[in-house]
């Protein structure tokens, strides 16, 4: 079985990987690129815990080959704020205490910019139902909703900005 | 994010691991990186839930390229076992649940392990299996330990070889038979809960290397990093000297990453292939039913009170269905057992607990230990009590629920706290007694109240120890042996050094990861024992390194180290006003005058705490002068909706309020409150389904569901009281798996306050709802 | 039982003709699996349901992707359109809605940025959200094979569970949607285990329109899902709403009809009983929603 070349951006930088077309996108973030922050929680399109973007999409990295990211624009956690920086999501996280074990968090922050670009003032109804498939175990989601509702008051404004 | 927080004990602080984490660059355990050399496992597991093993060959599979080792239960002759060692790391002779490893294998890559698994050829003889646990529980039940009678077992725990009961706690208090006459009102029910798992959303990962020395590490998501060490050692016939476990953050514990699980298949596992280390991971799938779950439980319970609504007696029997192994269950029964009452004081109690082996995945340590299983009954006979002699359900609490001071059911006196506060700020905040109208004509609304209580359950001498050591800028390294599992106990850990050192929050860090290699001890991050054992031990570990540094300055200054204080990392008197910063001298020492020699040198401090006063029980009546260390109380009020057309139930309130002796970080105790009463409330709709042979049904997230985004209550209102510990650092006690406790038997109330329908047996379900209004409607 | 960690071992080819799939699919036979969102095709390679030797990647084929209009009215969507696409699209809004909500209603975001409507039709689970709203709206599916082009009413597309008139070395590119009925308000409801985000337990497609020739002055098209072999339009039920002018009670009459039409099984997910129950439940609402839009529309 030969392996496929493929060209993509993660998080705005070129890359290019020679991947099995088994391997999965999440795998090859792992993997390959070292990208740790996009976690593996069930590798069945349930959990969200490998949610990345897409060309900006929000989409299960698990449930997607490597392969068929050639020519894609792929964004993960990393890629929310340069190095150093909290983007204001992340900030908001920070600020509402919407953070306990972690693990969910790189892709509810992932979600949660997917939401904003596309609805930039979303209903709390809305935000429920754009974080459905973000599974979380010890927050009870409260502080999440509330996190990403003062976010919105803020991205509403930056043309862009995560 | 603060730059300076001056005495933040009782301060909502940021978390110390905040930035780790919504960066993404917190390492967990599958993140850390290993190189080229690193192998990689699988397990072979047993479809059968009962069966003698016959035959396992592994020559195909050895012969894979790629494939370095396959290693069976014929290379590891001991059991393991917390409490009671009754497990074999990989199966010998018999397989007693479906799933069991019976067989790991390691390869150059995951893939090539997985092949390889497929093609270990192993022949099983089925026996036959019990899956219920009152069933396995009798004498002439299908026998999953022969050889009960022959293992090591802690003091306090009872197993009767020849069955398959681990563990039956006795508690016998007054006389319950002449005092059912003297009741009023008497009610007895059957309660079912089936195994339900912690769904952490880490599934368990271990790497484990041995290297060619006799050096053995372990890299695991572990709440309880030396307990493991201690278990694996002894059953390896390693020197706890030579055996590191190091713990990254973990992602979500619940209890299912504090005893062993796969963790030890993965240390036998490297030790086939010296020099490299090990991956093993769990699928979801096999963390369902591979790891460890709740056990089930089947309560019969009877309870009766008389007509002023005093409970006299109580009768009870809990048969906990452990699962195959019980090592780490039967302290979950016995816990059950010598607080059986519930947060009551009954005068006539006769309650037996027993742990039963039955042919299922391994019954373990979970969020409230035994506590949700039996509230789950008792807080609803409760609520029938008080309809039966028309008393309001929480006026019935107040009455009857335990109180500083009172002599509780094992005979010790209830350490201060107030549940009644609980209870009233709880109905307060659903306007208790106020009928409120529902969001349609189809709904039907109720309000329903449950109370709790919960022990640390631990041996009498759980241990914690800290170490305060400061770097040249006089920022603070705590080393400690807790882990944070997402509760913020590196938090709470890091305020209190901080607040007991005389230096800003922001100036402490919490040496991560966990590594029994450097850290000092701790016995396990379980029992919500967090906040006052492994703060006590902090906060000694920084009075002791506060006070060699006012030893220090004081013959420093020519004064009395009692007039001297720090303060935002300076050191003051009181006296004389001088000050001097903590940078430098925290590690250089200071010289004395004219240079004629130098005073001090690197500031070390260590602390330590164990409690000392928890006593035996006796096994026959499980009185005792002290069982537990003490008691954390709380109440929870829900008010919601029942769709009358579909059974779906939507919670509208939930008020949820604990005696926390001491908010060290109020905000960290809110998201306890709030991810709590989700899980709780999400535990009633859960469970692990079996087919009629043992095989399980739902072991993955589309089947068996947790609560999302869209299913949380619409409020949720926390709050709580502090009622001082008297051992407890600033008065602190824990809260961590309370809040989860009583949501169950809190809904099932308000579900009869709706529609006048009881629920004995989890899990709730709309079409379970549904199905009973129908019933209720024909009839 | 134990799902497999990370896929199997399989190639991968992205299809750039129907002349390709065709031969590869003949090639291949069995050992050929169609990948478009990979949503079903990924959990059956996990559990070792499936284990294709060659994946055919269909979406980046011309005409498979994207929403155009009918030639006479209507809408051709392309296999490979996600649920996200068709939620969002405003002429999917605009001229059937339903296939919206019905697409919405699937598992959650990130799931709906990869599931697509061919993918989810093919794979023709019984719980399937988009193929009642299919048999509801009369779409016709578009398939390409070995003899050419053909087209498929929905109402004959599926056979069984997971089965469908599909030939060896044929797949679907697009699916027609006719111009509904002037005046046509729909509905979806699902039921699931929870709030959101779950498999459909039952799944009613609702569409009424102003119809002058029937007794009742209006005609329902009832789709059902996950309660029988395949999904179903409920006839008998319909021919209720045929005859007797909408209101409560010709909706109470008619879901129970629909009840008796529904052929649901016991599984992990819930008892037949239950789901006949819940046919009746979601259908009275359903009516009750569409005919709430009509009066609005009047």
């Amino acid at each position: 079985m030969a392996n496929h070349t493929i060209t993509f951006t993660v998080n705005g930088a070129l890359e290019r990987v020679d991947v099995p077309a088994n391997l999965t996108l999440l795998q090859m973030l792992r993997d390959k690129l070292a990208l740790t922050g996009t976690k593996n929680g069930c590798e069945a399109g349930e959990c969200g815990a490998c949610t990345v973007l897409v060309d900006g999409e929000p989409t299960n990295s698990c449930m997607m080959l490597a392969v068929e990211a050639d020519g894609r624009e792929i964004m993960t956690v990393e890629g929310l704020a340069p190095e150093g920086q909290l983007s204001p999501i992340q900030q908001a996280f920070v600020d509402h205490n919407a953070v306990q074990c972690g693990f969910c968090t790189p892709g509810m922050l992932v979600s949660t910019y997917g939401l904003l670009r596309r609805n930039p003032n979303p209903t709390e109804e809305e935000i429920k139902e754009a974080l459905v498939g973000n599974l979380c175990r010890c927050t009870g989601y409260v502080r999440i909703i509330q996190a990403v509702q003062a976010a919105a008051t803020q991205f509403a404004g930056t043309e862009g900005g995560a | 994010m603060a730059e300076f927080t001056t005495e933040p004990v009782g301060k909502s602080v940021t978390r110390i691991d905040m930035y780790d984490k919504v960066t993404g660059s917190a390492t967990f355990a599958d993140d850390i990186q290993f190189g080229p050399g690193l192998y990689y496992g699988r397990l072979v597991r047993c479809p059968h839930a009962h069966a003698l093993i016959r035959k396992i060959d592994a020559t195909r599979a050895l012969e894979l390229p790629g494939v370095k080792a396959v290693v069976t239960g014929a290379d590891v002759p001991k059991n393991i076992g917390l409490y009671l060692i009754d497990r074999p790391i990989f199966a010998r002779e018999r397989v007693r649940y479906v799933g069991e490893p019976v067989a790991g294998v390691v390869a150059i890559s995951e893939e090539i392990a997985h092949e390889a698994a497929q093609l270990v050829e192993v022949e099983y003889e089925e026996v036959p299996a019990v899956f219920d646990p009152v069933e396995a529980a009798q004498e002439d039940a299908p026998l999953l330990h022969p050889d009960l009678g022959e293992y090591e077992v802690a003091n306090f725990i009872f197993p009767k070889p020849g069955t398959n009961i681990s563990e039956h706690f006795k508690l016998r208090r007054g006389d319950v038979q002449p005092a059912w006459d003297r009741c009023a009102a008497i009610v007895e029910g059957t309660f079912r809960l089936p195994q339900i798992q912690h769904v952490p959303i880490e599934p368990h990962v271990a790497v484990s290397l041995w290297e060619p020395s006799g050096q053995v590490t372990l890299w695991t998501c572990s709440q309880s990093p030396f307990a493991q060490r201690d278990l694996v050692a002894q059953s390896l016939d390693i020197p706890h000297g030579s055996f590191r476990v190091v713990s990254p953050y973990v992602g979500g514990g619940f209890g299912g990453k504090a005893g062993i699980s796969m963790e030890v298949c993965a240390v036998v596992m490297a030790r086939a292939v010296k020099g490299h280390p090990v991956k093993l991971r769990m699928t979801r799938e096999e963390e369902f039913i591979g790891t460890t779950v709740r056990q089930s439980l089947v309560a019969h319970t009877k309870i009766g009170c008389d007509s002023e609504g005093n409970l006299l007696a109580m009768e009870t029997q809990y048969y906990f269905g452990g699962g195959a192994y019980n090592d780490y269950g039967v302290n979950i029964a016995r816990a059950a057992g010598y607080s059986c009452t519930g947060p009551y004081l009954i005068p006539n109690v006769k309650g037996d607990s027993y742990c039963v082996y039955t042919n299922q995945p391994i019954g373990s340590a979970m969020r409230g230990f035994g506590m949700p299983e039996i509230h789950w009954g008792i807080e609803q006979i409760m609520d029938q009590l008080a309809e039966k002699i028309d008393m309001d359900p929480a006026d019935f609490r107040r009455r009857n629920c335990v109180k500083s001071d009172e002599t509780i059911l094992t005979g010790m006196k209830m350490p201060p706290i107030d549940l009644v506060s609980c209870i009233d700020k709880a109905t307060k905040a659903i306007d208790w007694g106020k009928r409120e109208a529902p969001s349609a004509p189809h709904k039907k609304r109720g309000k329903g109240i449950a109370i709790m209580w919960k022990a640390p359950a631990m041996p009498p001498n759980p241990g914690s120890a800290a170490i305060v050591r400061f770097n040249e800028d006089a920022t603070v390294n705590v080393s400690i042996g807790a882990q944070d599992l997402g509760q913020g106990a590196f938090t709470v850990l890091a305020q209190m050094a901080a607040q007991a050192l005389g230096v800003p929050y922001e100036w402490v860090r919490v040496s991560v990861p966990v590594d029994t290699k450097y850290s000092p001890y701790e016995w396990q991050t379980v029992a919500s024992r967090i906040t006052w054992s492994t703060g006590n031990a902090v906060k000694a570990a920084a009075e002791d390194a506060k006070r060699q540094i006012l030893e220090i300055v004081a013959g420093h200054w020519g004064e009395d180290p009692k007039d001297l204080d720090i303060k935002d990392g300076t050191v003051f008197s009181y006296r004389t006003e001088e000050e001097i910063s903590l940078k430098g001298m925290v590690i250089y020492g200071l010289p004395n005058e004219n240079f004629e020699g130098w005073t001090g040198g690197p500031i070390v401090g260590q602390g330590r705490f164990m409690p000392t006063y928890v006593t035996n029980l006796d096994f026959e009546t499980g009185q005792g002068t002290r069982a537990v260390v003490h008691y954390t109380v709380g109440a929870q009020a829900i008010d919601l909706e029942v769709d009358t057309e579909t059974g779906e139930i939507t919670v509208l309130r939930i008020a949820s309020v604990y005696d926390v002796g001491k908010a060290i970080n109020p905000d960290l105790i809110m998201t306890q409150i709030e991810g709590g009463a989700v899980h709780g409330m999400s535990s009633a709709f859960e469970g692990l389904r079996f087919d009629s042979e043992g095989h399980p049904m739902n072991p993955n997230l589309v089947d068996y569901r947790i609560s999302t985004a869209a299913d949380i209550p619409l409020e949720i209102h926390g709050d709580y009281v502090e009622t001082p510990l008297e051992d407890g650092p600033w008065g602190a006690r824990g809260v961590g798996e309370h809040v989860m406790v009583p949501t169950a038997p809190a809904m099932a109330n308000a579900i009869h306050d709706a529609v006048g329908i009881r629920f004995n047996d989890l899990p709730l379900s709309a079409e379970r709802v549904f199905q009973a209004l129908q019933e209720k409607r024909e009839s | 039982m134990f799902a497999r960690p990370g896929l199997p071992i399989f190639d991968y080819v992205k299809a750039t003709s129907a002349n390709e799939v065709v031969t590869l699919l003949r090639e291949h036979g069995e050992g050929a699996r169609l990948l478009m969102g990979g949503t079903d095709l990924f959990p059956n390679m996990r559990d070792g349901r499936l284990h294709p030797r060659i994946v055919i990647d269909l979406k980046g084929m011309p005409g498979m992707r994207g929403i155009v209009h009918g030639p006479t009215g209507g809408l051709v969507v392309g296999a490979a359109t996600t649920m996200n696409e068709l939620v969002a699209h405003p002429a999917v809004r605009a001229y059937c809605p339903l296939l919206a909500y019905a697409a919405a209603s699937v598992a959650s975001y990130q799931v709906r940025s990869r599931a697509t409507l061919g993918g989810n039709l093919c794979n023709a689970s019984p719980c399937a959200d988009t193929s009642p709203a299919t048999l509801v709206l009369q779409a016709e599916f578009t398939l390409q094979g070995p003899s050419g082009e053909r087209s498929v009413p929905a109402t004959e597309f599926f056979t069984g569970p997971g089965q469908t008139v599909l030939q060896p070395a044929e797949f679907m590119t697009t699916i027609r949607f006719p111009l509904v009925p002037a005046g046509a308000c729909t509905t979806y409801h699902k039921l699931g285990r929870c709030r959101s985000g779950d498999l459909s337990l039952v799944g009613v497609a609702v569409l009424g329109y102003p119809d002058s020739g029937l007794p009742s002055g209006y005609r329902f098209r009832i789709g059902l899902g996950s309660v029988a072999p395949t999904p179903i339009r409920a006839r008998l039920a319909e021919a209720v709403l045929a005859s007797h002018a909408p209101g409560k009670e010709s909706f109470v009459r008619a879901a129970e009809e629909a009840r008796s039409e529904a052929d649901p099984i016991t599984d992990v997910r819930g008892t037949a009983e239950y789901q006949r129950d819940m046919v009746r439940t979601l259908t009275i609402r359903a009516l009750g929603d569409v005919w709430a839009k009509l009066k609005e529309a009047k």
